[in-house]
């Protein structure tokens, strides 16, 4: 029996909302498919902000959140053959599902209609899930991803969420030599957008409306490099991309999502994984828009453990490394502070400091 | 049969006045200038379709010139060829839907997608570049590139036919497109021209289908037409228990309402499952709001279409032989124009009229 302590950065207080503060919490009640897990590394992402702003609606209290995890298997449940005490592993933004609807057994548990997430969602018996900014967590097996060798623990941090979640609409479309691939927003997902999509061969266009970012987004690999700031930038791109990985955060009713529409090649896909705050729905569409080219737009959430133990060969495969900045977890209200005003360069990753 | 020569006429809208959008007048056509790669048809049948009515009411935006001559669900037998032509000769059996040009050089005719080609032109309301306008079927006669002239296959009645070169392609493309087959489930919204297309060919496609109507007077026949389920959308909570059933849904509505909002039809869908809207609304009509939650829950996609190719109205019309694919047609005299569009602007239709050629007989 392991003598793990549970305790986190946690948010008390919504009005302060990146002022956290570290307290004990109930961890998942441990069952026979769970890993436990002692945190080393946290990444910081985009929920996390949308999350304690209460910017998604009002979230639980006390709340810790993160959902970037690595750490070492503590211990495991009688039903788990996969792990071990001191494998090195991962965890992302969800936590668990029901694993009998068709979703589940079709290997995709992330849309299962029941999935639990990391933080802020309640277990069936009332427990509260609490994230990764703290000392350990519990999860079911089917969510814990083993960590390659060659891969660090403070790389492989950000793949949990950011990387996956542009990781699956990639492989999901195709992604791959041949493919002309936009990805739009250079952040945390989308400079892992442009990493992945280098790495499984395809041509990557990358928008940005930061023009200070592009000699970055250049040594990412990418192709091309399109300022949205500019007038009509999306005009010699007619008719072109075969798939455009949207991590705009931000919509308004001005946002020119028909414009983005129109560089896609016939039947090509817009996927937004950025989740703006509740109150900014998607702007205005008319069937027009999707009438000249038969294209679709889509969501996509997170990724499967397929997708995931996938993104990690590739990453291992390919020694595709993000750029990150650590920092430890008692400095977890900065970080926060410059997610939310567009500074991190181009994600963070909190290394546990509670034990 | 001997070859007639035809002259170009046909009932067409003739005042600008929003309140005589259906008033009718035999005018005269210039035809499109005969080239190598031109079809002749002397036209037999026009079905009417809900484009007609949303050109010649104005609601797509583009104040219409008059005189019009709309109709894009053509079929009839070819008089003449160019000498490019080798497809075709005098005397087939032909069709011609809502496409009637394309530029032929870009990466998208080029990859047999002629129907997104950015300089494409339509059979009505459009222009060439020469100058001429191009007028439709509600008249004697039409020509056409090859490209977009479709033969008909024995089997295939040409009254039946007809309707297929819009209504039918309209929804054949978006079902093949999004792989409608055996093993899946397809939605289909709104059971009218479309509606009723989308139930007959995704059921001898081999899927499973779910037909969700507001009409409970069209039950019956929605249940002759083979669909598997009928929903009835009158009870706000229909979608609730159809969670996470559909592979595809193929949506023919024509109006969004603010009260049916876009997420109760994703819901719906399996996780990237495919909602495509075919029904192509006034330009004041947009989509119903969506936030990008609406589209993560399953990782959906939606959608739009527009028209088919070539390539998939060939591969639609063999189906429709093969399976013995029979829609449910109205038949009128095209004198009678003014009566179909009203019924169609007014949900009257039982399931698609087609009018029958009046102007010259080529029997």
């Amino acid at each position: 029996m392991s003598a793990v302590e549970f305790k986190g950065y946690a948010l008390t207080d919504p009005s302060r909302w990146n002022d956290l503060k570290v307290s004990s919490f109930q961890p998942k009640t441990f069952a026979p498919d769970d890993v436990e897990i002692a945190i080393t590394h946290c990444g910081v992402c985009g929920s996390d902000v949308h999350t304690l702003t209460q910017g998604w609606g009002e979230s639980k209290l006390p709340l810790v959140v993160g959902h970037e995890i690595i750490g070492h298997v503590t211990r495991v449940g009688d039903k788990v053959k996969e792990f071990k005490k001191g494998d090195r592993v991962g965890v992302g933004a969800k936590i668990g599902s029901c694993m009998q609807c068709r979703p589940c057994k079709s290997d995709y548990e992330n849309y299962c209609p029941k999935s639990i997430s990391t933080y802020n969602s309640e277990y069936p018996d009332g427990v509260v899930s609490q994230g990764g900014y703290a000392t350990a967590i519990r999860a079911h097996q089917q969510f814990v991803f083993p960590i390659p060798d060659e891969i660090e623990s403070r790389d492989a941090a950000s793949m949990m969420c950011a990387g996956l979640t542009v990781y699956s609409p990639l492989k999901t479309y195709g992604t791959g030599p041949g493919k002309k691939v936009g990805i739009m927003g250079i952040g945390g997902l989308g400079h892992y957008a442009v990493l992945w999509a280098k790495a499984m061969g395809a041509e990557v266009y990358a928008f940005t409306h930061d023009k200070s970012k592009m000699g970055d987004i250049k040594k990412m690999g990418a192709d091309h490099i399109i300022n949205t700031e500019e007038k009509d930038f999306f005009k010699p791109l007619a008719n072109t991309l075969d798939l455009i990985v949207s991590t705009r955060d931000v919509f308004s009713p001005d946002t020119p999502l028909s414009d983005y529409l129109s560089m896609l090649f016939v039947h090509g896909k817009f996927i937004t994984v950025g989740i703006p705050d509740a109150n900014q729905p998607l702007p205005s569409l008319h069937p027009f828009s999707f009438a000249s080219n038969g294209c679709l737009i889509g969501g996509s959430s997170i990724g499967s453990k397929k997708d995931a133990l996938d993104m990690l060969e590739l990453a291992r495969k390919k020694n595709v490394r993000p750029w990150i900045e650590e920092m430890p977890m008692k400095d977890v209200g900065k970080a926060l502070q410059n997610v939310k005003a567009n500074k991190v360069r181009y994600r963070y990753v909190l290394t546990q400091d509670l034990n | 049969m001997s070859i007639p020569e035809i002259e170009f006429k046909g009932y067409g809208m003739i005042s600008t006045d929003p309140s005589m959008w259906s008033e009718f007048q035999v005018v005269p056509i210039t035809p499109k200038n005969f080239g190598p790669h031109d079809v002749e048809v002397a036209i037999k049948y026009c079905g009417v379709c809900g484009s007609d009515v949303h050109t010649l009411t104005g609601g797509w935006g583009k104040k219409p010139d008059v005189p019009l001559v709309v109709g894009h669900e053509i079929v009839g037998h070819v008089t003449r060829v160019g000498e490019a032509v080798a497809e075709f000769k005098p005397g087939d059996r032909v069709g011609v839907g809502a496409q009637i040009g394309s530029c032929g050089e870009c990466r998208v005719c080029k990859a047999g997608d002629e129907n997104y080609c950015p300089k494409m032109i339509h059979t009505y309301n459009g222009v060439y570049p020469d100058g001429v306008r191009t007028q439709g079927g509600y008249s004697t006669g039409i020509r056409a590139h090859e490209q977009f002239v479709f033969k008909i296959p024995d089997g295939l009645e040409l009254r039946d036919a007809a309707t297929m070169t819009c209504a039918g392609l309209t929804v054949f493309s978006p079902l093949k497109v999004n792989g409608c087959g055996p093993g899946k489930t397809v939605g289909v919204i709104g059971i009218g021209g479309l509606g009723h297309y989308a139930i007959l060919f995704a059921k001898a496609m081999g899927a499973t289908v779910y037909a969700f109507s507001h009409s409970a007077s069209k039950e019956a026949d929605i249940r002759k037409m083979g669909a598997d389920f009928v929903v009835s959308t009158h009870d706000l909570d229909y979608y609730k228990p159809l969670q996470g059933t559909l592979d595809i849904i193929i949506s023919t509505i024509d109006h969004f309402s603010p009260d049916r909002p876009l997420k109760s039809y994703l819901s719906m869908l399996r996780p990237h499952g495919r909602f495509v809207t075919c029904g192509l609304p006034d330009a004041d009509n947009p989509l119903p709001t969506i936030h990008a939650f609406d589209l993560m829950y399953n990782g959906c996609y939606i959608g739009g279409t527009h028209m088919g190719s070539k390539r998939e109205a060939i591969e639609m019309l063999q189906l429709a032989a093969d399976k013995g694919v029979k829609p449910w047609i109205q038949e009128l005299p095209m004198s009678q124009a003014k009566t179909a569009v009203e019924g169609v602007k007014t949900g009257k239709a039982r399931y698609r009229y087609v009018l029958k050629q009046d102007l010259v007989n080529y029997d």
